[in-house]
């Protein structure tokens, strides 16, 4: 790690410059000499140093403080240490004022400046590996990776580029598994905000207290086992943006509490009395028609306003077939590389298989799909066969419309399904065909159908 | 044929010069011989009541064999580079000529009774450090391994007297930690 750096020893004493340099090459270090201010900034305009030890007293009109200046004037992020045989003071206060990471006395302990350099070092690692991962992230949700070529979904790129700057509150409609998070962090990663958090909540994964805790957090003592005050998801997304997955499933109650979000920007915490104020970007996703729900008075239609400020409709992976072969190469080339598999392709049989297959788990079930086959598969190419289990789900492989049926028939062949396949659940009946159970009952008793 | 050349100025005591020939330069593999050295005096500086090391480093490249591959010397004077305060020794990095210095590694220098055994151990890892970068090595991140750097005495007493297999396996000769 230390040969990555690269230090700049400045004085115009040769002898003090070439001992320093020659121990810190000892240490691992990339050194450099310069015997004035002038020669220092001629060496840092062409190499970047990291840390610079820059003795105070030089001849020739420019000393150290002087040189340590201009050098942060190319280079903002050196670290500049200060180093003089003559220590007053003035000369440090002045020193660590102009920017001086450290002021060291010669002839210095080398304990010391080992001490200061491996500390030094240490942050700029720190720094380096966080940028690094900042970058990877980043990367990680460009808009390139977002793999199509249907219209619809380049409209929805462009959508996403011209929304990411603005602040405005974005619904992302789309069945499950059609990447509902990807194009929200996708937002997020092109926005001013790419820097700050980007959080994600699941609203349907907790329970309605849990929820609003989790989302607002609580004050000690709030509830039973409220030990400690927690912040909440709000507060922790400051600045950034906070992802509501699953919105449509949330309770009346919270309906209220994140309408007053929306429009106020502040909150209570969980048995607080004090106010806390956030710049938060809310993306919302669902996988349920929430003008519908509005439509049931499940939904608050005030909230759904609010969130639906710009609404994005990503279209289930059945109705953008063209991208099958696109999204499993895609996938192919990535898991080959995570799961270091020798795969190179999909036959012509395989993505026969693929398009045949009606994806109701979206694009998520097709990386699953070329991650399964990959596993077991024998050779370099992907083929029919090691999609063979797509068809053995019991999922129909494609569906057309019967001959001369009407809807009231389609109707009552689906409902007729639904329940066969629930066991006569009514609520989970009525759940899967979107509609609520006062509905499914109207329906049972027109088409006469029996549970 | 090229030999690995110690010698040691008058004041240094036999026992810690046989300790560095046979426990320290005798890992490396090159055949090791002796050379008589004159005092440092002209090293002296009056001012910091110290010795440089840098015009010792620069006599010693004089003075060195024709067939000498490295040539470590071994003082009983303390040794300094202007801008420290202090070295335990100092070598040309990849170079032919070191120096180490042993007024620090007795335990006196502290305060302390003197140890024989503390004494050489700590004489044969200077030893061995400053010949490691007399062949090129580097600070070594292993605290255990002869090639860490050491700013004071409990940190080469925490050090092994032999090389970590990384650094060792860029040496010559050497067989490895021990």
């Amino acid at each position: 790690m230390k040969t990555h750096w690269q230090i700049l020893v400045v004085d115009d004493e040769e002898v003090m410059c070439e001992s320093l340099a020659a121990w810190l090459r000892e240490d691992g270090y990339g050194v450099d000499t310069a015997s004035s201010g002038r020669d220092a900034l001629e060496k840092a305009a062409h190499k970047d140093y990291a840390i610079y030890f820059v003795d105070l007293k030089m001849p020739g009109g420019m000393d150290g403080i002087e040189t340590m200046m201009q050098i942060r004037h190319l280079h903002p992020d050196a670290s500049i240490i200060i180093i003089t045989a003559y220590a007053t003071v003035d000369t440090a206060i002045t020193a660590m004022k102009e920017g001086a990471q450290e002021y060291i006395v010669k002839p210095c302990n080398p304990e010391e400046i080992s001490l200061l350099v491996s500390r030094i070092v240490k942050v700029k690692n720190l720094q380096r590996e966080n940028a690094i991962l900042r970058k990877k992230l980043s990367r990680q949700y460009r808009f390139q990776d977002i793999v199509s070529k249907n219209a619809r979904m380049h409209e929805i790129l462009k959508l996403v580029q011209e929304v990411a700057g603005l602040r405005s509150t974005v619904l992302i409609q789309g069945e499950s598994g059609t990447g509902k998070e990807l194009i929200a962090r996708a937002i997020h990663y092109s926005s001013d905000r790419a820097q700050k958090p980007f959080v994600a909540v699941s609203c349907a994964a907790l329970a309605e207290t849990l929820l609003e805790s989790e989302l607002f957090g609580h004050e000690k003592g709030a509830f039973t086992g409220a030990a400690e005050r927690k912040c909440g998801k709000f507060e922790l997304s400051n600045g950034g943006t906070i992802f509501l997955d699953e919105i449509g499933d949330i309770s009346p109650k919270l309906q209220v509490d994140l309408l007053r979000v929306l429009q106020e920007r502040c909150f209570y915490r969980l048995g607080g009395q004090e106010e806390v104020r956030v710049d938060v970007r809310v993306i919302a996703a669902t996988h349920v028609d929430l003008q519908q729900a509005v439509a049931d008075g499940k939904f608050r239609d005030d909230l759904f306003y609010r969130l639906n400020v710009i609404e994005i409709r990503i279209p289930p992976l059945r109705e953008r077939r063209e991208d099958i072969p696109l999204l499993a190469r895609h996938f192919l080339e990535k898991l080959a590389h995570e799961l270091g598999k020798d795969v190179d392709d999909i036959s012509e049989g395989g993505l026969k298989a693929l398009m045949d297959y009606h994806w109701p788990g979206n694009v998520r079930e097709l990386e699953n799909a070329v991650e399964r086959a990959m596993v077991t598969c024998r050779g370099r190419v992907l083929g029919e066969e090691d999609f063979s289990f797509l068809g053995r789900n019991g999922l129909p492989k494609a569906w057309t419309v019967p001959p001369a049926m009407t809807l009231q028939e389609m109707e009552k062949s689906a409902i007729a399904a639904t329940l066969q396949r629930t066991g006569g659940n009514i609520k989970e009946s009525a759940a899967v065909l979107g509609i609520d159970r006062s509905t499914l009952y109207e329906k049972l008793k027109r088409y006469e159908i029996q549970r | 044929m090229k030999y690995l050349y110690v010698g040691a100025t008058p004041e240094v005591e036999q026992e810690a010069l046989a300790a560095v020939r046979d426990d320290a330069l005798a890992r490396f593999g090159t055949p090791v011989r002796e050379l008589e050295l004159e005092d440092i005096e002209f090293a002296y500086d009056t001012r910091r009541d110290q010795y440089s090391s840098i015009p010792v480093l620069d006599r010693l490249v004089q003075k060195a064999p024709p067939d000498g591959l490295k040539l470590l010397a071994i003082t009983g004077r303390d040794l300094f580079v202007p801008v420290l305060t202090f070295v335990f020794g100092h070598a040309q990095l990849g170079g032919r000529v070191g120096v180490i210095s042993l007024a620090r590694l007795r335990q006196e220098f502290y305060g302390l009774p003197p140890n024989r055994e503390v004494f050489l151990g700590r004489t044969v890892k200077e030893a061995l450090h400053e010949t490691g970068h007399l062949f090129g090595l580097v600070h070594c991140a292993n605290r255990g391994c002869a090639m860490a750097l050491s700013t004071n005495v409990p940190q080469i007493d925490l050090k092994q007297a032999g090389f970590c297999a990384a650094c060792a396996a860029r040496l010559p000769g050497t067989g490895g930690n021990g």
